[in-house]
């Protein structure tokens, strides 16, 4: 009997401490205010895991300016960021995901949110944020198309940038030609550069990054709009000239031998610098690297050449994307909402980090001026297929067009292989 | 463990009766001296399975499914599909042929030079310390300081190796692109394994031979053995266990390279130089198909055990012959 009592006893203490714990970690506390208003005060603890680089001021703008103004906003929340070098944050997320460790919030490469959606570790934004289109119409068309996957949105582009042709001017001045607007001008330049010991164009790999833009240029694509397959769009006739007008440039000794992955080559930006290479694409992030290491070299930057159609480059960047498993799923919303207002945008574009607000678009040129070129590019940039099969797919386009730049296949063997074997990736995720 | 031997409850053992007594005793003995044994041995042990042995057996089981890493998907079993996928996988062929390469250059270049090293540093030289922490400085140094290192002289420019190749020797009449091309791109991996790898069986080396008795080589010298034939009859044969441990050693530590390959080259150009762990990792971490990275680690793990197993019956032959 005294025992039985006793059990009752101690599953009775248990139940109120579990009800306890609860009602401490509910991330809502409904209090009434002296007026007689209820009002909700957010509280609790939000974890964000982030790859902005220690060794910039990105960090202590962060730590610094946006999370205190948040907090004096919400007194009662505490934002905990965990800067972690970008290499790592990868195999951290897909480990935390296995471990269901994840924080609430992760800015996530654009390239990450079909795959983890596809694991079913991200919350649905489009359907659980009740002013998710609001956020939608701000931003840059093309950087909220890498938060989709099937049909539903999992994140908001937190930052954004494009590669445009970074350029050496007085290069071009030397050999008394006029900077190429268009790949056939480009291609026209090589003799000259060549006669001057440059290389007309240089990049170091053939994956999507470095292909896309040329192939979309030029006409081609990736995969239809659903992303369900990649023949008739990745070996159109379209995509097979844009391969082929840098394999020809590279036959004729225009590109440097880099863009087959040699990782011990002279890089993109030391060859610009050093008046090795005329041009190359490149992001934002390139002018503070350029004005610490070659500050006596000026750095000039245009559109990427343009071609049947267009001057379509890559959008990267960053997106903000909330955890199924976060436990303070308001808070960690709202802390979201201060992330894409105007004054934390603008915060982070003082350090390099490009805003997704169209709206401030003009604005920009005051903070930095060689945003200008970003973001006219931006306006007709897309992102790489959004599709969890994206990393296979990039590492098979680069053995492909590899082997085509070094003669083993010719462009369209090489991307018909390339695209049936995405197709067979694609399949599995449809 | 403190338990006196007349209070511990010997076992019944089957023997004639007069020598029981005594052989109680021993067996008590024995016991004892194995539970110490057994005491001391369990807290490595039990951060051995807590680290290496669980990970291990949930790897194995791993390889035998399509594994989801969300929590609470399905992870179907596929029994031996992730295994029978590695051996058709041109990329885990040709991998697996690049660590047997890289181990065939690696293994015997730097245990003739570890050896011809120690050889060397165990004569009565002046300064020998000073050399010994020389050679053995690389073997200490971060594997991804010198990978960088090694990028750099193998750079396609007019790094050291380039020098070395065009003005020196004059192999070649222009500089080489090193990591364009597999073979090429493999040598320089290999070279940075020699290079870092040269101390430690230099280390191994020197102290067996220290372990020679000096009375044994003197004793040679008086029956009129040069120097060669007092190191290949006297120093040779009792070193021949440290041989046959830094053979087998080093031949798992190649099949098993990993850092310098994923920062030098990544495993490309495409695939050319990738390694098992290279591609093990892609597989797992970058594309997410766990189970067939696991396939692979554990295809690498059985090739490399069983030939470890194989040197290492052989060896005991060798010696005990």
């Amino acid at each position: 009997m005294n025992h039985w009592k006793s059990g009752v006893a101690v599953t009775a203490a248990l139940a109120s401490l579990t009800l306890a714990a609860c009602s401490s970690s509910s991330p809502v506390a409904t209090s009434v205010t002296s007026s007689g208003a209820v009002s909700n005060e957010l509280t609790g603890t939000v974890t964000y895991w982030h790859a902005y680089s220690a060794d910039s001021p990105e960090v202590s703008t962060l730590e610094g300016t946006i999370i205190p103004a948040f907090e004096k906003l919400h007194p009662g929340v505490t934002v905990k960021d965990v800067p972690i070098p970008y290499d790592e944050l990868h195999q951290k997320l897909i480990t935390a995901a296995a471990g269901e460790q994840l924080p609430d919030l992760v800015r996530a490469d654009i390239g990450w949110v079909p795959e983890l959606a596809n694991l079913g570790v991200l919350e649905p934004l489009s359907t659980s944020m009740p002013d998710f289109q609001t956020y939608a119409d701000q931003v840059y068309p093309g950087t909220l198309a890498t938060n989709k996957w099937k049909g539903t949105y999992y994140g908001l582009p937190l930052d954004t940038n494009t590669r445009v042709l970074l350029y050496d001017a007085s290069l071009f001045d030397k050999v008394g030609i006029a900077v190429p607007t268009t790949v056939d001008e480009l291609m026209a330049a090589g003799p000259a550069l060549k006669e001057a010991g440059a290389y007309a164009f240089a990049d170091n790999g053939a994956g999507g990054w470095n292909m896309l833009p040329w192939i979309w240029s030029a006409g081609g694509d990736i995969t239809d709009a659903d992303v369900t397959k990649a023949t008739g769009y990745l070996n159109s006739a379209e995509s097979v000239k844009g391969i082929q007008n840098l394999v020809d440039m590279y036959n004729a000794g225009y590109m440097p031998d880099i863009i087959l992955g040699d990782s011990g080559g002279l890089q993109t930006s030391d060859g610009l610098a050093t008046d090795k290479y005329a041009t190359i694409l490149d992001g934002p992030w390139m002018y503070p690297i350029f004005a610490g290491q070659y500050p006596d070299f000026t750095v000039s930057s245009s559109q990427v050449p343009a071609g049947p159609g267009g001057s379509v480059s890559v959008v990267g960047g960053e997106d903000i994307v909330m955890t199924q498993s976060s436990t303070n799923k308001d808070a960690a919303m709202e802390f979201m909402r201060y992330l894409l207002s105007e004054e934390s945008q603008l915060a982070m574009a003082q350090v390099g980090q490009m805003p997704v607000l169209s709206n401030l678009g003009p604005q920009l040129t005051s903070i930095n001026a060689y945003y200008a070129q970003f973001v006219e590019q931006l306006q007709t940039a897309k992102p790489r297929p959004p599709t969890p099969a994206w990393s296979q797919i990039d590492s098979i386009m680069q053995d492909e067009i590899r082997s085509a730049m070094r003669g083993d296949k010719t462009v369209q063997e090489a991307l018909d292989e390339a695209a049936s074997q995405s197709d067979a990736l694609l399949a599995q995720f449809n | 463990m403190s338990t006196p031997p007349s209070l511990a409850a010997p076992p019944r053992t089957a023997g004639s009766g007069s020598r029981r007594p005594r052989q109680n005793l021993a067996v008590a003995g024995r016991r004892r001296a194995i539970l110490a044994a057994y005491s001391f041995v369990l807290p490595g042990f039990v951060l051995y399975a807590l680290v290496m042995l669980y990970p291990a057996v949930q790897t194995l089981l791993l390889s035998f499914r399509e594994w989801s890493i969300a929590p609470g998907k399905p992870s179907p079993w596929v029994g031996l599909d992730n295994y029978i996928q590695a051996f058709s996988d041109p990329v885990f062929v040709d991998s697996l042929v690049n660590s047997a390469a890289y181990t065939a250059f690696t293994v015997p270049l730097q245990m003739l030079i570890g050896l011809g090293l120690a050889v060397l540093l165990d004569s009565k030289l002046p300064g020998r310390v000073a050399f010994r922490v020389l050679f053995y400085l690389p073997v200490v140094t971060s594997w991804v300081v010198v990978s960088l290192l090694f990028q750099y002289i193998f750079s396609s420019g007019d790094g050291l190796a380039n020098n070395v190749v065009v003005h020196m020797l004059g192999i070649s009449s222009e500089n080489v692109s090193w990591f364009q091309e597999r073979w090429t791109g493999m040598f320089a991996i290999a070279i940075l394994g020699v290079w870092k790898g040269i101390g430690w069986s230099m280390l191994i080396f020197l102290a067996a031979l220290t372990a020679v008795p000096e009375a044994l080589k003197e004793a040679a010298q008086l029956d009129g053995a040069n120097a060669f034939q007092r190191f290949w009859h006297v120093s040779m044969p009792a070193i021949r266990s440290a041989l046959s441990v830094v053979f087998i050693l080093l031949f798992i530590g190649g099949f098993n390279v990993f850092i310098s390959v994923l920062l030098m080259t990544g495993g490309g150009p495409g695939n050319a130089t990738q390694v098992p762990l290279t591609y093990m990792y892609q597989q797992a971490f970058k594309f997410l198909n766990f189970g067939y990275g696991s396939a692979i680690s554990f295809t690498l793990t059985l090739i490399v055990l069983a030939a470890s197993a194989l040197q290492y019956s052989w060896s005991r032959r060798k010696l005990a012959d």
